[in-house]
């Protein structure tokens, strides 16, 4: 044993480095207790709170109804029925839509696996209720979170395919929205 | 004709060696070792088309990339399907192939299990198409299949199968070029076969299916292989499931004995399980009303009924009937629960509406209860004759096995139907027949006595038969030679020359099947026309011969099993003769309990005997008598004397609701158990859901009856009854793919040359009654339709949007006649009733004949007369002299 | 006076000639069946076309003698024979000027191959839109009919020669024989991948031949004057006898114009077709057919025969020669022809179906100004994916008219693409395609 550590067993320097933030803190003038919900904290950019459903600017549902974030969700949230869009023969939306928050880990994958951006992660958490079966949103819901969460919506483009016209991928050739 | 070679050539593939069967090709070659080679417009069944270039490969000393699916293997062939130059082919196809291909996978039904989908993954394609995809305008396509054009890689697998399996050629490729797309041939809604056909060989979403359109994803159903409900052809089906809820159903492609070919029942007919109107709760009549009640109060009503009846009347007072729609299992323990637990022979199945015919006729000249030939026979057959079949739409399948033989083993078919060739909306058998003749069902007897006449005054009895029962020759011989050539053509209206051409034709085969419909099988006399038939392979010395035989078409799924299962009056399982000391014995040893002496009645004599008030009691498991008997047996007034009516259904049909108590049963979707198909292969079936509401398997409760009346047959599943049917029947176990036909047994052929023949020779060698036509009337026929079959599917929602309704079918010579179109309403009668209906007019209906699909026939037979056979208890109730009138 | 003796317009050359059957026995018609039917073993004929020879007008020069050769010797049953005379290629009109003009000598011709290859029948399948050309040669039928060189006992030998004639629907692909097979059989025209070949497995299965009109009608002068005299005129010993070459483009005459096989290019268009229109210098010329890839002033010395070409990087292919003057935009007359293609492609396989709109429409792009850079990269690897992938021949085709454009004028291409840069021209307003 070098004296070097000697010195700093017995010193307790360990105990010190460890401690450094706690004294550090003991000094400090300013309480950072929040008193919430009086006050709330900033929520960074890419917060991933409540789950919610959208719509395009003419208001019409942007989902297509393909289940695939049914399929990418992890702890089985998500439930689709999809039907043909009535009077239009060979379109698809989602005719019911259900999410169960309860157990939701806000991983964020239905909505990277969403083709046309129908999903959105809310910057919502306050969502605790008396009784859970409250979390088990349907489609109405959902899509009003994402109307009070999302005031600007996204333009249904025209000049399209037909066939991509639902999900909303323009080709490249196409006129891009400016920046 | 198939020529089984057994040469083979050893090629290379991939550094692998392999070694195949001549005229192979490579794209098979290389699936056999294990090489996946991708593929669009190839498939198995249908032609090489070699149209989407995707199965390109390197053959050695070949200077450009070739196809694999159209180059035959050869000797010493060395191909490599993963070098640099072939995966930068197979994906610049790829790229050609996506470049107009919509990328809509998110809203494609198809998406999951798309090849273009999968081959795109496999080739990281990307796609440097920048330009402006095609469009095609939406089209209404049909009811049931939905087409979007914009998917459609134009493989044509579609067309091509249309064409060439299904010999429909309802569709058709409009267009040039990129514009190509799929249409239905002619400028109309699709109206076809609708076979889902082009659905399930479609290799992307251009043609799915709008029964199940946007329900699922590949990857959320469930699936369950189990065997079409519908006919006796035994097609397996996968049903697919999603929650307890019926999705879809597809068949996989060398799955079953349909090879993966379906029909519209069976593509789009699974809905009937689940219809609303499925009885799920026990019912029992209470003041006149049926209400619903528990199963304890149900099954403790029945006993308590049964008891007492027992008690007072005996067990003859007991009768059962037994739809051949249920499996092996639920027959077998049916007429075990009859003949022990109650002690009677009183029972029958649908199989005595005709099956029964060709099965006692088999019985008797050859020994077997079942086929001596196999659905392979049939394909690889040189001469097939088909007599009373309109096998397209009451045997599509076996149908479809014809039509291989005909189009791709140029086998020679022989037709004796009631049929014109004519181009329609579905396929017409006689288009492909060599030789046809067009007869009146009522006159198929005379047509076979002139194929018989033809076939002994010709000179063509085989010399082995002449020789071995001379007897039995020349008292044929003599029989025929009472019947002029002359009435002949006066009854069928077809010369000796051509019945001469024919008999020729048949003598000449090397393997012969002849096919009995049912047309044939339930016309008046349907058993002597089943005995002249097999007397006709019986002469030609074609009886004995492998890959020759008699094949009687059965209509239900498990008419065959049900006569195996020996659930009608006079057969012990096994088609064993109840009337035969060692059969009894043996039975008696197996279930440990003597069983009854009297003689059973047949359907029509429990009918009789209840309307006389000998039978007090009736359990009737999925029959409608008086839905199906003609209103001239009273089926319905003998049923409502009855002191006891037990009925397990499905639906409420015409006879549950006179029923004392209705019992819930599963439908085959719900339980498991095994169907016999008409070729007499027993193929398992497997619940894809559970069953609806309250109700249960028909074998439980038979169960459940025989404990609560104090002798009980106990079983655990299903399985358990098929191990206890296969240790009583001996021999029988053959379940598995490939079933392995019977052989004529040669000492009941010597039985009936030297004696059997002779009691009813007279009676069999007589022309049937010439009907006389009179002015103003049709000879009505009960026909099947092909998107039908029986009531059952009535309740299925696919096929009720193709055909919803009866309608009476005519020639256009017939309906100019009465000023009658299509869509008019017509009013049939006769001194029996009368029936309100609307016209279609058909070129293949035969003039002065008009048809009437029997599923919806229910108010029409009334004007049929029933002629019941002496022998085999068989009525018969297809044909009936109606004047037609135009109904305002 | 024509430099070189005519062989096959000779007749049609006679001020007055009308085509009428007693003009052309007048002009010696018919003495070469006369000399033949019956009298030389067919085996013998189909030798004397070898030994002659003839290679296929219609495109690919096969030779004729030994087309005839594959079919199976020992086969029983009815063989066909088919004349193509679907001549739809832009800048070809040879067939059509034969059959309209001198029809008697393409029945001969047909009456000659059917005696050499046994085949009862024989079906003209001619372009739909050659309307007077089908009623001549109906007509010509039915005086041949009555004067006993047509029909079931011909010449009283108790041969049978019977000939129809079919008109299409309007496909430049059936032209290709297998499609013309099938358009014949009913169906709708679309290729055949091969094998088999039509020689085995042709029109309903049978044994079959497919000849073009002019191949057809150079048999009586072979079996007339002897294989060895037309194994002397053209260039020995691959390309023998004369062609029909339909000049057309920016020249002073355009027209037919039959020459020996051998001459050069210079000649045929300097000499015989009179010269560039406005006398500016010939810039471009397509030697034979649309399907024939372009040749540049550089070529003009190449003989016009099989060989020649194919090694100048061509084809001689059906004898159509278009020319072209300097100051004319190649990638527009490249994109005139691909424009032709993507009409015309059947749709069967997807390289050229998929491939020809693809292409087609980055074409137009590049036209209007629209292009990028790396589009001219996109297009080589089109045509090089397309080609030698495809059913049948029309996917080396639909390519030849870029790859060669793309060899010799890619300046052309660079210069519009640099413009579109420059003027910022790249966003495009989709065009849809309506159906």
């Amino acid at each position: 044993m070098t004296f070097k550590a000697w010195i700093r067993t017995i010193t307790f320097y360990e105990l010190v480095v460890g401690m450094k933030a706690t004294m550090s803190h003991l000094l400090h003038y300013k309480p950072i207790t929040m008193q919430y919900p009086h006050e709330k904290r900033a929520l960074p950019d890419n917060y991933r709170g409540m789950l919610s459903l959208l719509r395009y600017d003419d208001g019409t549902e942007k989902c297509v109804g393909c289940d695939l974030c049914e399929a990418a969700c992890p702890s089985r949230v998500i439930r689709v029925v999809s039907a043909e869009v009535p009077g239009e023969p060979t379109k698809r939306y989602s005719k019911e839509y259900y999410m169960d928050m309860t157990r939701c880990l806000f991983c964020g994958l239905c909505v990277d696996a969403c083709p046309v951006d129908a999903l959105g992660m809310t910057r919502e958490y306050e969502w605790s209720v008396y009784d859970k079966r409250q979390l088990h949103l349907n489609k109405e819901q959902l899509l009003a979170i994402g109307d009070r969460s999302f005031p600007v919506r996204e333009k249904q483009l025209e000049l399209q395919h037909p066939n991509v016209a639902f999900f909303n991928v323009a080709f490249k050739h196409l006129p891009q929205k400016p920046d | 004709m198939a020529n089984q070679t057994t040469e083979t050539v050893r090629l290379m593939i991939d550094g692998i060696s392999i070694s195949v069967p001549k005229g192979t090709l490579v794209i098979e070659a290389a699936r056999q070792a294990g090489v996946m080679i991708p593929h669009f417009c190839y498939h198995p069944k249908l032609k090489p088309d070699a149209n989407c270039r995707m199965c390109l490969v390197e053959i050695e000393r070949v200077r450009k990339l070739q196809t694999s699916c159209s180059t035959v293997a050869t000797e010493g062939m060395a191909v490599r399907t993963a070098t640099t130059v072939v995966n930068d082919a197979h994906k610049s196809v790829l790229e050609f192939i996506l470049a107009n291909h919509p990328l809509d996978c998110p809203v494609c039904d198809q998406g999951g299990r798309c090849d273009l989908q999968d081959f795109s993954h496999q080739y990281t394609a990307t796609s440097r198409f920048a330009e402006t995809k095609r469009i095609f305008q939406k089209e209404y396509f049909s009811p049931l299949i939905e087409t979007q054009m914009n998917r459609c890689v134009q493989c044509l697998r579609c067309v091509r199968y249309c064409d060439e399996v299904m010999d429909v050629k309802a569709l058709a490729p409009i267009g040039r070029g990129t514009m190509t797309e799929i249409k239905s041939f002619g400028n109309h809604p699709l109206d076809c076969e609708f076979c889902g056909g082009c659905v399930q060989i479609c290799p992307v979403g251009a043609i799915t299916s709008r029964l199940s359109m946007y329900e699922y994803r590949p990857w959320m159903l469930k699936r369950a292989d189990t065997i079409c409900t519908f006919c006796g052809d035994g097609c397996q089906i996968t049903v697919q499931t999603k929650d307890q809820e019926l999705i879809e159903v597809n068949s996989a492609h060398s799955g079953g004995r349909n090879n993966g070919d379906l029909c519209a029942r069976g593509y789009f007919g699974f809905h009937a399980a689940s219809h609303p109107d499925r009885v799920t709760h026990p019912l029992i009549r209470r003041n006149g009303t049926l209400v619903e009640a528990t199963w304890e109060e149900a099954l403790l009503f029945v006993a308590e009924q049964t008891n007492r009846i027992k008690q007072a009347h005996g067990p003859q007072a007991f009768g059962g009937l037994i739809s051949g729609r249920c499996t092996n299992e639920e027959l077998y323990l049916f007429q075990k629960f009859m003949r022990l637990t109650i002690g009677t022979n009183n029972l029958d199945s649908s199989a005595r509406y005709g099956h029964v015919n060709g099965v006692q006729a088999m019985r008797r000249v050859q020994g077997t209860h079942r086929w001596t030939v196999t659905f392979e026979d049939i394909v690889q057959a040189d001469v097939l004759l088909l007599v009373g079949t309109n096998i397209t739409e009451a045997n599509p399948i076996t149908g479809l096995k014809v039509k291989e033989a005909v189009k791709k083993q140029e086998a020679t078919l022989l037709t004796i139907e009631a049929l014109q060739p004519a181009v329609g909306t579905i396929s017409n058998i006689t288009n492909l027949s060599k030789q046809h003749l067009c007869v009146a069902p009522s006159q198929f007897g005379a047509a076979v006595l002139g194929l018989l006449k033809a076939v002994i005054e010709g000179d063509h009895v085989d010399p082995g038969i002449r020789q071995r029962a001379s007897d039995y020759v020349s008292a044929l011989s003599h029989a025929v030679r009472q019947i002029a050539w002359e009435d002949l053509a006066v009854s069928t209206g077809i010369s000796s020359d051509s019945f001469a051409q024919m008999a020729a034709s048949v003598v000449r085969g090397r393997r012969v099947v002849v096919l009995a419909g049912q047309i044939l099988l339930r016309s008046q006399g349907g058993y002597g026309m089943c005995l002249n038939l097999l007397d006709l392979l019986l002469l030609s010395g074609k009886l004995t011969s492998p890959g020759c035989g008699f094949a009687p078409l059965a209509e239900e799924n498990n008419d065959q099993g049900a006569v195996e299962m020996g659930a009608v009056a006079e057969l012990l399982p096994g088609a064993l003769d109840l009337t035969d000391q060692d059969s009894r014995d043996r039975m008696a040893r197996a279930w440990k309990e003597e069983l009854p002496l009297v003689p059973g009645g047949t359907l029509i004599e429990m009918v009789d005997r209840a309307s006389a008030g000998i039978i007090k009691s009736l359990f009737v498991v999925g029959e409608n008598p008086v839905g199906s008997l003609p209103s001239q047996i009273r089926a319905k007034e003998a049923l409502s004397k009855l002191d006891l009516l037990v009925c397990q259904e499905l639906f409420l049909t015409e006879t549950a609701a006179l029923a004392h108590v209705v019992l819930p049963a599963a439908s085959a979707m719900e339980k498991a158990g095994t169907f016999t198909n008409t070729e007499g292969h027993a193929q398992a079936v497997r619940p894809a859901i559970d069953p609806v509401g309250d109700s249960r398997p028909d074998w439980e409760i038979l169960s459940a009856f025989s404990v609560f009346l104090g002798a009980p047959l106990e079983y655990g599943e299903a399985k358990e009854i098929l191990k206890e049917i296969r240790s009583v029947i001996p021999g029988y176990g053959s379940l598995g793919p490939s079933p392995i036909a019977p052989t004529a047994d040669p000492s009941a052929i010597d039985r009936y040359v030297t004696e059997g023949y002779r009691h009813d020779v007279a009676i069999r060698y007589t022309l049937p009654p010439r009907a006389v036509r009179q002015e103003g009337t049709v000879q009505l026929g009960l026909v099947q339709s092909l998107f039908h079959s029986g009531k059952f599917s009535t309740h299925s929602k696919g096929l009720l949007q193709i055909e919803p309704s009866a309608f009476l079918q005519m020639n256009p010579v017939d309906a100019a006649r009465f000023a009658l179109g299509s869509g008019d309403r017509v009013r049939l009668s006769n001194n029996r009733g009368q029936f309100i209906t609307t016209v279609k007019v058909l070129e293949r209906v035969p003039e002065g004949l008009a048809w009437l699909p029997d599923h919806f026939a229910q108010e029409a037979l009334r004007l049929f007369d029933c002629v019941i056979d002496p022998d085999t208890k068989v009525p018969s109730f297809r044909t009936a002299t109606v004047s037609v009138l135009k109904a305002t | 006076m024509p430099k070189y003796e005519l062989i096959l317009l000779k007749n049609m050359m006679q001020p007055g000639y009308t085509g009428s059957l007693q003009e052309y026995e007048r002009a010696g018609g018919y003495q070469a069946l006369r000399k033949v039917v019956g009298k030389v073993p067919p085996t013998e004929v189909t030798m004397a076309v070898m030994k002659s020879g003839l290679r296929g007008r219609g495109g690919a020069g096969f030779p004729t003698g030994v087309k005839w050769g594959f079919l199976p010797k020992d086969y029983q049953g009815p063989r066909y024979l088919c004349c193509n005379a679907d001549e739809s290629e832009p800048g070809t009109f040879k067939d059509r000027q034969l059959m309209e003009r001198d029809p008697h000598q393409l029945l001969e011709g047909i009456v000659l191959a059917c005696y050499a290859i046994g085949a009862e029948s024989a079906y003209i399948y001619i372009r739909g839109e050659l309307v007077l050309a089908a009623k001549i040669l109906e007509q010509a039928i039915a005086e041949a009919q009555a004067a006993g060189y047509i029909g079931a006992n011909i010449l009283g030998t108790g041969i049978t020669a019977n000939v129809w004639v079919h008109r299409g629907a309007g496909a430049y692909i059936c032209g290709e024989e297998t499609a013309l097979l099938e358009s014949l059989e009913g169906k709708r025209g679309l290729p055949r991948f091969k094998p088999p070949f039509p020689a085995t497995n042709g029109l309903y299965n049978k044994p079959t031949v497919v000849n073009n009109v002019e191949t057809l009608a150079n048999l009586p002068h072979i079996i007339g004057r002897g294989p060895e005299w037309f194994a002397s005129i053209g260039s020995p010993p691959k390309s023998t006898g004369t062609r029909v070459f339909c000049v057309s483009g920016h020249v002073k005459r355009p027209g037919n114009y039959e020459v020996p096989m051998g001459v050069t290019f210079r000649e045929l268009i300097y000499e015989h077709a009179g010269g560039m229109r406005s006398d500016k210098p010939l810039k471009a010329f397509i030697p034979g057919g649309a399907s024939a890839p372009f040749l540049t002033s550089d070529h003009l010395d190449v003989k016009l025969d099989f060989e020649s070409v194919a090694a100048a990087g061509s084809m001689l292919g059906s004898g159509g020669v278009t020319v072209m003057e300097e100051g004319t935009p190649m990638v527009w007359a490249a994109l005139r022809l691909m424009e032709f293609f993507y009409h015309e492609s059947c749709g069967k396989c997807s390289p050229c179906r998929e491939g020809s709109s693809w292409l087609v429409q980055t074409m137009r792009r590049i036209v209007a100004k629209r292009g990028q850079m790396e589009d001219l990269e996109t297009l080589v690897d089109l045509c090089k994916n397309i080609e030698g992938r495809t059913v049948c021949a029309f996917g080396e085709a639909e390519v030849a008219p870029i790859m060669s454009t793309l060899k010799y004028w890619r300046s052309e291409y660079v210069t519009l693409i640099q413009e579109a840069e420059a003027a910022n021209l790249i966003r495009l307003e989709p065009t849809v395609a309506r159906h």
